[in-house]
């Protein structure tokens, strides 16, 4: 063992884990600045474009206005149910999965396996809970390491090795050892909001092309200059509609795929074994029986997830993990 | 005048927040491989603890072993002599501990009727896991110190390191035997 942490037989040379969470707060929280950016913008575009059209003067003199609000209302809406979702997302997860928090009597395996993997990371004993499910999976919560829950559910504690078992806890180990979740639930929330917002947009250029349209052709004499301002409102109205919830989606699934590749690196960090989480994603991958208890809203906290059935569409760019035969191709390069 | 004085001032202002940084994340990693090595007292203080409960039942299954668990518990002994003592010492007994008990797990496996026995298997698991926590906590104590030890060593830090009181660390090194312990089948 000693001589594993002279050199990783995993090519992985960074172990020091709290290190690596420090620098993983950094960049979730300059993500998380971003994304607010552009909700904001999105947000000042939304205010401008309405100021242009419920503008009677023609001239657009109020828009400006109308834009400082908006934006400031996305600001003040994004920090408001980031806290909120922040500050009730635990229980939320939980409750949305029906799992149920065990003792080590009731499960001793899962109990020392997870004891072991908090050991290899150098981090608090998690809460330890169980799913009442035939379905294979695997979930992790928590925002700071002390408060942190693994969950299994009962088919994979059935299913799994001791080693399989230990891989796939490592997995949900690495997700609180680098924070994802703090940074999947903050991303969701701002992604969440910006698709809120711009679906909005996109239903009122339906309303204000027919009302406003109207309005403009029977003004169109007097209005000079007018008539192009409100093609451009519209114009921006549908382009942020269409375009910016399909970016914010883009983005945040590319970055929970990464991140389900860096758990399973992580995972093998940890346990110095990739055979384990491959068996394990093998019989995960293999599995019929399915998880009628998942909640679309955690969907992306899972070890593989628990709606979409893999092969072919697996690596489409709205995933939320990448597919298992290319997570089992970087693990084997791995070994 | 004013200005090279300022330009003096600046140079240490900077000198000292520097040297607070480095001083602190000094304290920071050896605060971390402290931590972990109490991680791996606690786990082998329970694997001290197991092995008079280990030795007890299967010592009516393997009579033809007698030599064998003398040896357990003599390196148990050992180990419990040496807590509390310097770390290279304690180190030394209790990797000794972990080969006697590897050879001690691999004869079990020729004996079927220890593994009929619910009490036997129970206790397997708790020391085969307890191995894992020695086996996982030994591998955080060794990342902590590779940290540690770099940050001590590297330049600039290897010049104030040593007067401050920040030595290097030993790594936790597994013995020849231990290395081989075979693997207990559970399932």
């Amino acid at each position: 063992m000693a001589a594993d942490s002279a050199a990783p037989p995993t090519g992985l040379s960074r172990t020091d884990f709290l290190a690596a969470i420090r620098r993983n707060r950094r960049n979730t929280a300059l993500l998380c600045i971003l994304l607010t950016l552009i909700g904001v913008v999105v947000g000042a575009g939304i205010g401008w474009a309405y100021g242009i059209l419920i503008d009677e003067t023609g001239t657009g003199e109020g828009a400006g206005d109308y834009a400082l609000y908006a934006g400031g209302f996305m600001l003040l809406f994004s920090l408001v149910w980031t806290a909120v979702a922040l500050f009730l997302g635990d229980k939320l997860v939980l409750g949305l999965t029906g799992a149920r928090a065990v003792a080590k009597e009731d499960a001793p395996v899962l109990w020392n396996v997870v004891e072991e993997m908090a050991l290899a990371a150098g981090l608090p004993m998690p809460q330890v809970a169980i799913m009442e499910t035939d379905a294979l999976n695997a979930f992790a919560t928590g925002l700071k390491p002390e408060k942190a829950t693994v969950a299994v559910t009962r088919g994979l504690l059935d299913a799994l090795s001791r080693d399989e078992l230990q891989g796939v806890v490592a997995h949900e180990m690495s997700h609180i050892a680098n924070d994802d979740v703090l940074y999947m639930t903050a991303v969701g929330v701002l992604v969440g909001l910006i698709v809120l917002v711009s679906d909005l947009a996109l239903r009122s250029t339906r309303f204000v092309g027919w009302g406003g349209g109207g309005h403009g052709r029977r003004s169109s004499g007097d209005r000079k200059g007018g008539g192009g301002l409100v093609v451009i409102a519209i114009l921006v109205l549908l382009l942020i509609g269409l375009l910016s919830p399909v970016a914010a989606r883009l983005v945040q699934m590319a970055v929970s795929r990464q991140r389900e590749y860096l758990a399973d690196a992580t995972s093998v960090k940890l346990t110095r074994n990739p055979l384990g989480l491959i068996g394990a994603l093998r019989k995960l991958d293999q599995a019929t029986a399915r998880f009628d208890n998942a909640s679309k809203a955690v969907q992306h906290l899972f070890i593989v997830n628990p709606f979409r059935k893999f092969g072919e569409h697996a690596s489409a760019l709205m995933a939320t993990h990448p597919s298992i035969e290319q997570r089992i191709e970087r693990l084997r390069a791995l070994g | 005048m004013g200005t090279t004085g300022w330009i003096v001032i600046g140079v240490v202002v900077v000198l000292v927040l520097w040297g607070i940084l480095l001083y602190n994340g000094l304290v920071a990693g050896r605060n971390q491989v402290e931590a972990a090595w109490r991680q791996i007292d606690v786990q082998l203080k329970r694997r001290r603890d197991l092995i008079p409960n280990l030795v007890e039942t299967v010592k009516g299954y393997m009579g033809y072993e007698q030599e064998t668990l003398q040896a357990v518990i003599k390196a148990r002994n050992a180990a419990v002599a040496a807590e509390g003592g310097p770390r290279e010492g304690q180190i030394q007994a209790e990797a000794a501990l972990g080969a006697t008990l590897g050879r001690l797990f691999a004869l079990a496996e020729s004996y079927p009727d220890l593994k009929a026995n619910q009490n036997a298997m129970q206790l397997q698991e708790e020391l085969t896991s307890t191995e894992n926590k020695i086996a996982f906590s030994r591998q955080h104590y060794n990342d902590s110190v590779m940290a540690q030890n770099t940050r001590v060593e590297s330049f600039p830090a290897v010049l104030v390191a040593g007067p401050l009181g920040f030595g290097k660390h030993p790594y936790f090194e597994a013995g020849d035997q231990d290395r081989e312990v075979p693997q207990v089948k559970l399932r």
